[in-house]
């Protein structure tokens, strides 16, 4: 099909716009799309491929179309057309949506590393001591023996201190 | 400690970088953020900084990126202190760099914050423990955020969990003439890296420079991402190590000492040109063929010579620009 303004090069953008009820249909080439002011549509495909990720997560949403982050007002529609998110708030309150993309993304959905100086102080021995179980795993594998009794007398401290 | 470029002698590697992404709690992120919003995350964060009572916070400059023109931004982009977006979005922004620029952090950049150091040579660990410092020194001072499922929150879930990114700058001559480049790109993959040549254009390079970095953030601890990189590293470059020896001796010499002529004589160089030949002289510094008094030189000559750097120097004239970078490398190399 030839694009129905220049009507010379092979349409290749399907607009359809209603304004106030009238609906008028048309087909464009590339060129002349961007004339008429369309050509963000082949920009818009590309802006954020991860927005692609959240793809399958949005029909969830559409159960809950009205919910949106109180800090920063980005309902969920919105991360998923950009691939980000509004605010640190936006990971709790669409963490049901955000669960599988997320899994996709980095294979694992587990923190593990460092905590920083302002988190309460039970999520810091309770990482300390899965950091220090693994080592002694991997030591004990490596048959490190002497590391890993140093650090299974570490475990054992860390977990009298907890109980106190 | 001086420029990262100035100081990367005669190895492969050339550079290290870390950066650590970071966000304040009950802000939104810098693409949701007001005006007044931004005023407040930069207010913070420089307190948060100049107040410590750490050496290094009397060495840190505070730039209004809004201040400066699209040069002088252009140039900090070529000397990797801050990335391409944080120099074409200026407005309100912020940067704080130290006078060595091995320290900058970049204030609402796409997260509310951007710690990066950049060291010359393969020094992962001593980088990342200047990151760690600033790091902690700023969670004593403000609310980061920070789920304990999730890790660190970032604005895109890419950077989720440590919101750690290292990356080493290598010279691959040999791999890449080989075409080995794709087949480590593959297999870096599968343990969560990826090599990317830098100055190019898709994944080749004009200088044979090339980027390794960690993808993966969550789940993995820094000790370990840093592990991974630094164990791919030295495969890397024993294994170009191996591959220059399957060229001839002569052949080497050949093109090395072609290109010093060309530098040495050049009277017109573009940038493609200058980095191609740049390249062979650091591979005959590499094997000793060429011996300069200054082993920074190549690397140096790259970066200052660069477009945005010369332009800063008020050749804004792109023929003129030539001619000043082949001045400035011929009078290096004399």
């Amino acid at each position: 099909m030839l694009c129905d303004q220049c009507k010379m090069n092979i349409a290749t953008t399907h607009i359809r716009s209603s304004v106030n009820g009238v609906v008028v249909e048309k087909n464009l080439c590339s060129s002349c799309a961007a004339q008429s002011g369309y050509s963000q549509f082949s920009q818009n495909g590309l802006v954020n491929m991860l927005a692609g990720l959240f793809g399958d997560s949005y029909s969830i949403d559409s159960s809950k179309p009205n919910m949106r982050c109180q800090c920063c007002k980005a309902a969920f529609s919105d991360i998923a057309q950009t691939g980000k998110m509004g605010c640190s708030n936006c990971y709790t309150i669409f963490s049901e949506q955000l669960f599988p993309s997320l899994q996709r993304l980095h294979g694992k959905t587990k923190h593990i590393g460092k905590i920083p100086a302002n988190a309460p102080s039970e999520i810091r021995i309770k990482s300390k001591l899965e950091q220090l179980k693994s080592d002694l795993k991997r030591a004990v594998s490596e048959e490190k023996f002497e590391q890993a009794a140093k650090l299974r007398d570490e475990i054992k401290q860390l977990e009298t201190d907890d109980n106190i | 400690m001086g420029k990262w470029y100035c100081d990367s002698g005669d190895s492969i590697t050339v550079s290290t970088r870390i950066r650590l992404a970071r966000n304040l709690e009950g802000i939104p992120f810098p693409s949701r953020m007001s005006v007044v919003q931004l005023q407040e995350i930069n207010e913070k964060v420089v307190d948060a900084l100049m107040s410590a009572s750490d050496e290094f916070s009397k060495r840190l400059n505070v730039i209004k990126m809004d201040e400066i023109d699209d040069i002088t931004a252009r140039a900090m982009v070529e000397r990797h202190i801050i990335s391409p977006d944080f120099a074409s979005n200026r407005n309100g922004r912020i940067l704080v760099v130290s006078e060595d620029e091995t320290i900058s952090v970049m204030i609402c950049e796409e997260d509310h914050l951007r710690i990066q150091v950049i060291r010359p040579s393969l020094a992962l660990q001593e980088a990342y423990d200047i990151a760690d410092k600033i790091d902690n020194l700023l969670s004593e001072k403000l609310p980061i955020a920070f789920n304990e499922k999730l890790g660190y929150l970032t604005e895109c879930p890419t950077n989720l969990g440590t919101g750690l990114r290292a990356s080493v700058m290598l010279h691959l001559p040999a791999l890449e003439s080989l075409g080995e480049i794709s087949i480590l790109a593959e297999n870096a993959s599968k343990i969560g890296l990826t090599i990317r040549g830098l100055y190019g254009e898709g994944s080749g390079s004009q200088a044979a420079l090339y980027q390794v970095s960690n993808q993966v953030t969550l789940g993995i601890s820094e000790k370990a991402a840093l592990e991974n990189l630094l164990s791919i590293t030295q495969q890397i470059i024993s294994r170009e190590e191996q591959a220059i020896k399957r060229f001839d001796d002569v052949t080497i010499q050949d093109s090395v000492f072609r290109s010093l002529g060309v530098l040495q004589n050049a009277r017109i160089l573009t940038s493609a040109e200058m980095m191609k030949h740049i390249s062979k002289i650091m591979l005959g510094q590499r094997l000793k063929y060429i011996k300069l008094t200054d082993k920074n030189l190549p690397i140096k000559l790259l970066i200052e010579t660069q477009p945005g750097m010369l332009a800063l120097q008020g050749e804004v004239d792109a023929d003129k620009r030539d001619q000043k970078r082949a001045e400035i490398i011929r009078s290096g190399l004399k």
